[in-house]
Parts: C-alpha cells; structure tokens; sequence
C-alpha cells in the first residue's frame, strides 16, 4: 500500500513538471528559487504546449 | 507457463466468452453493468497477456539490453528514463479526452451492444496495436514523431500528408469539441457560471506558482480544485438569482462566441499564466473522475436501461444519420482505434521509455485502459431510460420544436418519456430544460450523476455530481481548445515557413496573433456552423470528425505496417494490415455516404440540394454553402489518405518483390548501462 502510495505522489509529481524541475536543478547544480522556476517553466512550457493534446 | 497459470487463463477466457456471449444474446430485459465490465476486463486480459506478449516478443523482439533515447539522449527535461507505472499514467492522462466519453454516447443510439463489441474488440485487435508498434517504431528512431517517420518509412508525400491531415483534424476537433461545451452549456446558468469560474480561478494560479509559491505545482492545484468546488456550489445560488441569473444563462450562439473569445485569448496569453495551471487542474480532475467513476460503477453495479439494439441500426437515428456500418465504427475512435493516439505515442511518451520492455504495457496497457474509459461511458449513458436518452441528445429538427412534440415522436420510437418526467429529471440537477441538449456532454453528465447519487446522497446531491461532471468535460474541453488553437498555430507556422523563407524567422507578436486568428477563425466558422445547423450540428461534425481521426489511424497503420514489412517481410503483416483493411473500409465507406448518400439528413451534397429545392431566407444560402464545405473537407480527408495509402501499396509492393531497399532505419545499437535503481 505505501508503495502504491509514492508511485502515485511521483506520477502526481511527473505530471505536475515538479519531477522535471528536480531533475532541472539536480542536472545544472542549482538551488531552487523563484527565478530558476520562471528560467525552468519558459522551456518546459514552450515544449509542452508544441505538441497536441489528444482528443 | 506452469499448470496453475494455464489453469487460470482458461478461467479467464471462459469468463471473457460466457460474459461477451451474455452481453450478445440476452434479449428483452435489463442487463447489469458488470457483464459489459467483467467482459472488457477478461478480454483485455487475455489480448494483453497473450496477443500483445506475441507481438513483443515475437515480432518487435523487445531487447532491454538495448539503451533508449531516453538514456542515450537523456537531458532531464524532454528524454528522461522514468519508472514504466509513471510512464503509463503520463501516457494515459496524455491520450484520454473527451473521445472515449463522447463518442459511445452518442453511439449507444444504436443500442449498447454494437458500440461496447467494437469498443473491446477495436481496442484488443487495431487501438492498443497502432499505439504500440508507433511508440516501439518512435522509441527505435530516438523518439521521432509520426510525421518524420511517414517521411522516412514512406516518402515526402506520406510526411507531408500526415501534417496537412493532422492540421485539418485538429480544426474539425477543436470545433467538434467547443460544439459539445456550448450545447452542455446552453440556457444553464449554473453550468456557465461554474465553467466561468474556472477563468479568474486559473489565472490566480498562475500568479500563485509564478510569483507566490513557484514550483508548488500540486499544492497550487488543490487550492485550485478547492475553488471549483466551491464554484459549483456558487452555482447553483447564481441560477437562483433574478440578477445573476439572466447573465448566465446564454443561447448556443452567445455561448459560441465566448468560446471563440476564449480561444483566442487562452491561446496568445502567455502559457504559464493560463494554460499550464488550467492544464495541470484539468489532467487531475479527469485522472480522478475516472477512477471515481469506476468505483462507482463496480460500488452501484447499475442496470442497462437501453435495449442490445434499437431500431436505429437501419440509419434513421435522431443524433446522427447512418446505419451502424459504418457510422458505429467512426462514431466511436477514441475509445477503440484513434490516429490522434499515434501522435501521443511518438511524441513525449518514447522519451520516456527507460527499458524496452516497458513499451509492452506502456503502449499496449494504456489504450486498453482508454477502452475501459469507453466501456463506461457507455455504461453511464445506458442507464438513462431509453426516452430520456434521446430527448437529451435529439435536436428539435428531428424530435419537434416544442416538448411536447418531441416526447410524442420519441415515445411513438417505443421508448416512453412524458414532459412531467422531464421536468422533474431538469429540476432534480438544477436546469431549466434538458431537452435538445445534443452533443453527448449532458447525458453523460447525467448517467455519471445517477451512479455517484445512488452511490451515496440520493436525488439531493444529483445536482451537485451532475454539474460536477459538466465542470469535468467542459474543463478538459475548454484546455484541449486553447492547447490545440497554439499548436494549430505552430504548424500553420511551419507550413507557411516551407513556402517563405521570411517566415522561417520565429513569429513575432503580430504574425502569433495573425496565426491565432486564422486558427480560431477555422474552427470557429464550423462551430458557428454547428450552432446555426437545424439538425443539430453534432450530426455532420461529430462523423467528419471520426472520419477524419480514423484516417489518421489509416497514416498511422500505413507506416507500421511498412516497418513490419521491413523488419520481418510478409510473415507478420497482418498484425497492422488486419486492423488497416478495416479502417479502410469503414472510413472511406462513411466518407462516400457522407458526401455522396441520396438521404438528405445523412449526405451532404443531398442536403444542400434538398435546401436550394425549398423556400429560400436568409440563412439558407449558408446552410447550403456548409452541406457543401463539409462535403469538400469530407472528400479531401479521403483524398488525402487514399494518395498515401497507394504511396504505400507501392512501396510495400516494392519490398515484396525485392526491388526496394529494406533497410529498417532504426537508430544504432547500443548496450544500455542504466542501472535498475535509476527507474
């Protein structure tokens, strides 16, 4: 149960892009700030919404 | 696989055919909801563990020791080795939309029985195949998207083909879909104040993770979900106000027309300010409702009130024309076989694949889950009494202009319905009316409100769970068209891009809303069209749309079937050329009727004739303009596929007889060193 428990808080997180901002900070060695999220969402975004959603 | 396990299988597979077979034959009274959901299970079961398993092992030889783009091109953003459950959700919250949930709604005209075969047969046999040999071909070519590999596999005209088709599904979508928001909506003001609010309530979150709490993705949607809740409380004392009310409570036309407005303005705001908040609000309230209205289906167990048939199989069905081959078959693509999956499925899904074994349930699971979406739509729209059913979703051109004419022609169907049950049906979810509501959203709604009521609360909370569900469709709906509006302007960009060498520069302010306007002006005239359609507008769009998703299926199947072609020759053909034959058929049949059928109410040539026959007015010029625009888009779709189904048979030719070079053109090996820890 408390493993189906954090694989539902880690695709929770995938889908919210938090995964993806860890990942961010983890790869470029940087501490999380208010800044870094902006620098982070304008990339994440731009590629996220070139592609279409499914009917 | 040991005694025990054989043992088991059987079980399941006599429970699968004794369920399929009770479902087939049981005649002349009500059918419990778990015979349609044991049958779907065990069958998918069976195709997942054996079918899908032959395919893995046999014909795509899944090798884990071979490194994925996404250990090989990983750069922690797009290509990201990821745990294969987390890979699965992602993929099935990317590929379910308002398709599996529309569509067998508005097939069940025909009775349950049809939709629910081809819902578990297509999804076990073509869906789940098309999505799996696209994301495996993707993963084997460093996550390339469908257009690059039509290119490739295919030829210029096949990749060109894909983006053009792509770029006319999404308008007819997109208008489809706004179509399906603004009949849910219509003279309900709870329902457009609720919706209303998700506006301001999107826009706080995006200052809130942007300025307040930047990061906090899932706590932001929590306070946001809050607030929708809280709106459709609100709701239902805006309905009531003799000031408030009035303001929301808007006719189709009005409603299309803020939904234009919206479009655009969802579409040129910047993404992190609208979209993205109401994008990660919506992908949870749907993930959540699906579960919710699982349990509740497995918790309530409710009868199917709709006959295995009805007589509208013959094609004089009130929510669409056509008889149930072929128009079951592309009424229903999402749920069962979808082109728009295979774009899913060679986009941010092959990225992400960590081994190759998890392409297995990844492509393969997360269709037959998307059926099972379908399956319970269809099971929600089924336990409306058959009289309600099609007084919620036939409009006044077939049914009559008043009530009273539209139960006495629904009744003398043989389905009973009086006003005074209307009447009471409107009151007990907070409407005024819920006749000539046509699109699917509404009966959906209220088959989801019975089971959660009766799931707990009774008739007190049907209003609440009801506009709950308005609020669930129209806001995945609503996030769908501002997403769509962009990307429509992206490839509007590209195609004009491969004409000018000016346009190659990115778009400045003026060309994005130059771009967005063409956009929205394209879908929008169909939605208007729609609106204005005596018929109902759901009747000519809903199959253009089928049609045109299918034949993208059609693409799809076209290039997989080439990469088996080339990978094994001759020996698995079938596997892609079965389900594609199929496609084929139904699609360009569909297709011939719609333009070509002498029946007024199903071809749109003989619509516009019997219109220019009749009295002229004002709109007439134009209702006779768009019979024939449709029948144009209808055409072209066909046309389109056909040029890159004979470039196929070409090329497939050509490999058959050894003249063309069968090269498969998959990315190099390389032996992956990703540790299991990792994902």
């Amino acid at each position: 149960m408390r493993r189906f428990g954090k694989l539902l808080t880690a695709l929770l997180r995938e889908l919210a892009d938090e995964n993806a901002y860890q990942r961010h900070l983890a790869r470029h060695g940087r501490k999380h700030s208010a800044a870094e999220w902006r620098h982070f969402c304008e990339h994440r975004l731009r590629a996220k919404y070139a592609q279409a959603k499914c009917c | 696989m040991k005694l025990f396990g054989r043992l088991a299988w059987a079980v399941v597979a006599i429970l699968a055919a004794f369920c399929l077979g009770g479902i087939a034959l049981r005649r002349g009274e009500p059918i419990n909801s778990i015979w349609l959901v044991v049958a779907a299970a065990c069958t998918y079961a069976i195709g997942f563990r054996f079918y899908a398993k032959f395919i893995a092992a046999r014909v795509m030889a899944l090798n884990d020791k071979r490194a994925t783009p996404a250990e090989r091109l990983r750069d922690g953003l797009d290509f990201e080795p990821t745990n294969k459950w987390i890979v699965f959700g992602h993929h099935f919250a990317a590929i379910a939309g308002p398709g599996p949930l529309v569509g067998p709604v508005l097939a069940a005209q025909f009775g349950y029985l049809p939709g629910t075969l081809w819902i578990i047969i297509g999804a076990v046999l073509g869906g789940a195949v098309q999505d799996f040999v696209i994301l495996f071909a993707s993963v084997r070519r460093d996550g390339k998207s469908l257009g690059q590999m039509a290119r490739e596999e295919i030829g210029k005209i096949g990749g060109f083909i894909a983006l053009l088709t792509v770029l006319l599904i999404m308008i007819i979508l997109l208008a489809v879909v706004a179509l399906v928001v603004v009949n849910a909506l219509k003279g309900s003001p709870w329902g457009t104040f609720t919706i209303a609010a998700t506006m301001p309530i999107a826009l706080f979150m995006g200052i809130y993770l942007r300025y307040w709490r930047p990061g906090r993705v899932l706590e932001c949607s929590t306070i946001g979900f809050a607030l929708v809740i809280a709106s459709i409380f609100g709701g239902r004392s805006v309905a009531a106000s003799a000031t408030w009310g009035p303001v929301f409570s808007l006719g189709a036309l009005g409603l299309a027309i803020a939904v234009v407005v919206y479009g655009f303005a969802a579409s040129v705001l910047p993404v992190w300010l609208f979209l993205a908040p109401r994008d990660y609000l919506s992908t949870f309230v749907k993930l959540g409702v699906v579960v919710a209205l699982a349990v509740g289906i497995l918790f309530v167990r409710p009868e199917l009130q709709l006959p295995a048939f009805t007589r509208f199989v013959d094609g004089t069905g009130p929510i669409f024309a056509g008889k149930v081959f072929p128009f079951c078959f592309i009424t229903i693509a999402c749920g069962a076989v979808s082109g728009f999956h295979a774009l899913i499925s060679s986009g941010t899904t092959p990225k992400m694949i960590a081994k190759e074994s998890h392409i297995f349930p990844v492509g393969y699971g997360s269709m037959l889950m998307e059926s099972f979406v379908a399956i319970m739509a269809m099971i929600a729209a089924c336990v409306l009494q058959p009289g309600v059913y099609f007084a919620v979703n036939s409009p006044a051109g077939v049914v009559g202009a008043t009530p009273a004419a539209a139960v006495a022609t629904i009744s003398g169907w043989g389905f009973p319905v009086s006003v005074s049950d209307m009447s009471h049906l409107a009151s007990s979810v907070g409407e005024q009316t819920l006749f000539y509501r046509t699109g699917g959203a509404p009966s959906l709604a209220l088959g989801m409100a019975a089971i959660f009521a009766r799931g707990g609360g009774g008739e007190a909370v049907l209003g609440f769970w009801y506009h709950f569900a308005i609020m669930f469709e129209a806001l995945f709906i609503l996030t769908i068209i501002a997403a769509g509006t962009r990307v429509g302007r992206f490839m509007l960009h590209d195609l004009v891009a491969q004409a000018s060498t000016r346009a190659r520069k990115p778009a400045g302010m003026t060309g994005v809303v130059v771009a967005t306007i063409v956009i929205v002006a394209a879908w929008g005239y169909f939605l208007i069209q729609g609106v204005r359609d005596p018929l109902g507008g759901i009747n000519s769009l809903w199959p253009l749309f089928g049609i045109s998703n299918q034949l993208l299926a059609s693409v799809a199947l076209c290039v997989a079937t080439t990469i088996l072609l080339k990978m094994h020759g001759p020996k698995y053909l079938w596997i892609t050329c079965v389900p594609l034959a199929w496609l084929v058929t139904v699609t360009f049949t569909a297709s011939w009727q719609k333009i070509f059928s002498s029946d007024p109410y199903l071809g749109f040539l003989a619509q516009a004739d019997k219109l220019a026959a009749g009295p002229q007015n004002a709109t007439t010029a134009a209702l006779i303009f768009n019979a024939q625009l449709d029948a144009v888009v209808c055409g072209v779709l066909a046309l389109l596929v056909a040029i890159i189904l004979l470039d196929s048979l070409r090329i497939w030719y050509g490999l058959l007889r050894g003249t063309r070079d069968a090269r498969v053109t998959e990315s190099p090996f390389v032996v992956s060193q990703l540790q299991a820890e990792e994902i």
